[in-house]
């Protein structure tokens, strides 16, 4: 487990346990409110593990979310979100096991590393893996989020509760990873299934950059682009995998940058989702701040920070990890695919700036400053901030 | 009772805090002077850095105006060009990794690389300098500080010439984006020129100007006949003098003030407007160094001639309107304003020729003659014919291009809106749609490779 990597899953289920604590049933004790715990820990640990965690944890961590998101039954978009989520999971899995399985027939192996010099022989017609291969990506693609699979992320984090949303998003987000990384283990001993495995990644990066960039541009709802944020991190992620499948040689640099990502989701999206429920809906032309930033507005500021780098705002941690797909993209010359990261890019980078805007608004009297906001609450956006600045201290210095 | 409450809390709201106001004055005044210094710096993330203070400044001015609403949403455009250099910044950062400069390089990603960090400069600079549609007409509006606004949209095209100048060698090395600049500069010293002469304000057409000076420097810069140094000297002569000239008509019409500071500033800003304008008349006249372009010529001495004409024509001796007449100075910082806008202008000019541009002496003619026909056409007291129709053909000039331009605009953006009205359909939000697409995508990703 890489140690950073799991600090920042620590931080998040640190910040998911304080939203928990503000959300108990009054008619049950807070020892029972706190209960969910005992999933997001696993989930927190699917997180840790990264891509290194087995290939049976992506449709275990499908069903803890599922499992959770059905646990309130009288939440109507709780049921939904869970709804969808056993929707669209569960046939992605069984898709990329026939996937898996007809790879299986085909080269009468179960280990990737297996099958790919299998096939280098080149005995087996190339029809059968040619669709066993893609089929076998599905389920990965699916759960990182990417267009036109981005609606999960941003329904999932408008329709649950708070302390489950970001931790619930980045395990599925990073089982994905994990999921595609070890189908492709050693790929580059068949070239060819390199080849064609670096063009679908390419063909789901381009869309979910550019769907999610315009997605990024018409949406409304704060929760709602914060989970499309989310998805582009999807994207990245599929855009890195498809830069280091170019080349005829193995992924070394990939582990580390993609433990950054990884790292820098959970925190960064435990901030920005949690500032995501206190910032109204924008209105046409700038309005007056709402309660956090007139009674609080550093609290503001820090949940604004984290905003900020899930965004890729030149300046914080997010934007290292933009910089990082960016490079590993241009060195393996996908031009095409830059340039679609680079509207995504400038989409949510505008859209953070604005939301900075409107979250200050126009000046009012301070007199007027509204109720309270939780400390609770407060306090989660201030772990997002501080976890963020630790993270991009130790990137900058070159120990992460 | 309650009523009475609610009226008074909703008044309170709309009210911005008396204790902020000062604060957001002091801070915008220091990230706008902060901004403004950053961008002489010669790394980009610092030019970057620069626009976002810039940026900031009016927003935090904005915020706090009394109109405040109405001021946010004219000045939010200030963050596109800080966006389009952070953006440059970015593709030259992951060149820069890549071990070599995208500079010269046509193909690949480092070709690619190279041509959207010149178009991201280009972008930033020519928005700032009114070169581009949609945000042109600023310099028609009132800046948000109150006490300077009419002079605070002075300092954007200033911007935009630092960004152009500092940035040159991120910009000027792919020869299509120099091409553009240069048309959308021309275009842009044309309806500077216009709109200034359609104005009756003289302060009004002082903004104006200062717009098509910058764009006329920015030609400069792009063509790159001069040495550095002296296009920056021979821009800072003109636009110099029209910032003193313009915060001198906010101080009670200092400048106008008597006959001969009146008739020091007249001749200064000729001069200085002849110097800007003569490198490039003279490089697109007669082309030394390269091939003459006698309709980019003719194209540039109209708004040469134009704004001389208008400088002459409108900067007239203030009436005295006191009874009891203060005693002046003999020397004052007008003079001294004066003096040094003609002595840089002409220091500028020697620097250029020390440092290898020569010109003949027909081209020196060719190139003095848009401003002594403006200057000479325009003396005050000399009859003009068509004066309140010429004008009122300007003003239209400059109306339908803006409109023009606006309706291109948002033609554009409803054309993107309706192409992607049928994304936005596809989701419905029910949660059978996200089991069709996940069949949809694997007909497809099964079809894809067999394709191949």
């Amino acid at each position: 487990m890489n140690p950073l990597v799991s600090l920042a899953a620590l931080l998040a289920l640190a910040s998911a346990g304080l939203l928990l604590a503000l959300d108990h049933d009054d008619e049950r004790s807070r020892a029972w409110g706190l209960m969910p715990l005992l999933v997001l820990a696993p989930l927190s640990l699917v997180i840790a593990r990264g891509q290194g965690a087995p290939i049976g944890w992506a449709p275990l961590a499908s069903g803890l979310v599922v499992a959770l998101l059905s646990r309130a039954r009288e939440d109507v978009l709780h049921s939904e979100c869970a709804l969808k989520m056993l929707w669209v999971l569960a046939t992605a899995f069984a898709l990329s096991w026939a996937g898996l399985l007809l790879m299986i027939v085909v080269t009468g192996s179960s280990q990737p590393v297996e099958q790919w010099a299998a096939l280098g022989v080149g005995l087996d017609p190339p029809l059968l893996w040619r669709m066993a291969l893609p089929l076998g990506l599905l389920a990965g693609i699916v759960m990182v989020g990417g267009a036109p699979f981005h609606f999960w992320s941003a329904d999932l984090l408008q329709g649950s509760r708070p302390w489950l949303g970001p931790i619930a998003v980045t395990a599925l987000q990073v089982s994905g990873v994990a999921w595609m990384t070890q189908r492709l283990d050693a790929i580059h001993v068949y070239p060819e299934a390199a080849s064609l495995a670096s063009s679908i990644l390419g063909i789901a990066a381009g869309a979910a950059l550019l769907v999610g960039g315009l997605t990024l541009l018409w949406q409304r709802r704060p929760e709602r682009r914060i989970g499309t944020l989310a998805s582009l991190h999807g994207g990245l992620a599929l855009a890195m995998l498809a830069a280091a499948h170019v080349n005829a040689g193995p992924a070394t640099d990939l582990p580390p940058i993609l433990a950054r990502w990884s790292a820098h989701l959970v925190i960064a999206l435990g901030g920005a989702a949690s500032l995501a429920r206190l910032v109204p809906v924008p209105v046409t032309g700038p309005s007056h701040p709402v309660a956090l930033f007139r009674r609080h507005p550093w609290s503001g500021a820090a949940g604004l920070y984290a905003l900020a780098s899930l965004a890729g705002t030149p300046g914080t941690p997010g934007s290292l990890v933009w910089l990082d797909t960016a490079r590993l993209l241009a060195a393996s010359g996908s031009t095409t695919l830059l340039m679609a990261l680079g509207f995504a890019w400038i989409a949510s980078f505008v859209f953070a700036a604005g939301q900075v805007r409107e979250a200050f608004g126009v000046a009012t009297d301070p007199g007027l400053r509204g109720n309270p906001v939780p400390l609770t609450v407060r306090a989660s956006l201030w772990i997002a901030t501080i976890g963020l600045a630790g993270l991009g201290t130790l990137v900058v210095l070159g120990r992460a | 009772m309650t009523e009475i409450a609610a009226v008074r809390d909703a008044a309170r709201i709309d009210a911005p805090s008396t204790r902020a106001i000062p604060v957001a004055k002091a801070l915008g005044v220091t990230f706008a002077l902060g901004g403004f210094a950053l961008l002489w710096v010669k790394q980009m993330w610092t030019a970057a850095l620069g626009l976002e203070l810039f940026a900031a400044a009016f927003w935090l001015w904005s915020r706090v105006a009394d109109d405040a609403r109405e001021q946010v949403q004219r000045w939010a455009w200030l963050r596109r060009p800080a966006t389009a250099m952070w953006f440059a910044t970015a593709a030259h950062g992951v060149a820069n990794t890549l071990g070599a400069s995208p500079h010269g390089v046509t193909g690949g990603s480092l070709g690619a690389l190279g041509h959207l960090e010149s178009l991201a400069v280009i972008w930033a600079a020519l928005e700032l300098l009114a070169a581009l549609p949609v945000a042109r007409p600023y310099a028609d509006l009132p800046g948000p500080l109150l006490g300077v606004r009419p002079w605070l949209p002075a300092a954007l095209p200033a911007a935009g010439f630092a960004i152009l100048w500092r940035q040159r060698e991120h910009w000027m090395h792919v020869a299509t984006m120099r091409e553009v600049a240069i048309v959308l500069l021309i275009v842009t010293a044309w309806l500077g020129a216009l709109r200034a002469f359609g104005r009756r304000q003289w302060i009004s057409g002082l903004r104006w100007l200062l717009v098509s000076d910058s764009a006329l420097a920015g030609v400069l810069i792009a063509l790159g006949v001069v040495d550095p140094a002296s296009s920056l000297l021979l821009w800072a002569s003109a636009i110099g003098g029209r910032a003193y000239l313009l915060a001198g008509e906010l101080r009670g019409a200092a400048p106008r003030r008597g006959q001969f500071l009146s008739r020091l500033w007249r001749l200064a800003m000729a001069v200085a407007s002849a110097a800007l304008a003569f490198p490039v008349l003279i490089a697109l006249g007669t082309g030394p160094g390269g091939r003459a372009r006698p309709l980019y010529y003719l194209a540039v001495a109209v708004p040469v001639m134009f704004a001389a004409a208008i400088t002459t024509r409108r900067h007239i001796e203030a009436p005295e309107r006191r009874l009891m007449v203060r005693p002046r100075a003999i020397f004052t910082l007008g003079h001294a304003m004066a003096m040094l806008s003609v002595l840089s202008a002409l220091l500028a000019l020697a620097l250029a020729w020390w440092r290898g541009f020569e010109a003949s002496l027909a081209s020196i003619v060719l190139a003095a003659l848009p401003v002594a026909i403006g200057c000479g056409v325009a003396m005050p007291g000399r009859e003009l014919p068509l004066r309140e129709s010429a004008r009122g053909s300007a003003r239209w000039v400059f109306r339908s291009v803006v409109d023009l331009e606006r309706w291109l605009v948002g033609a554009v953006i409803r054309l993107v809106q309706a192409l992607s009205a049928p994304l936005r359909d596809l989701h419905t939000g029910d949660p059978q749609e996200y089991l069709l697409f996940v069949i949809g995508v694997a007909a497809i990703a099964l079809t894809l490779p067999l394709l191949r």
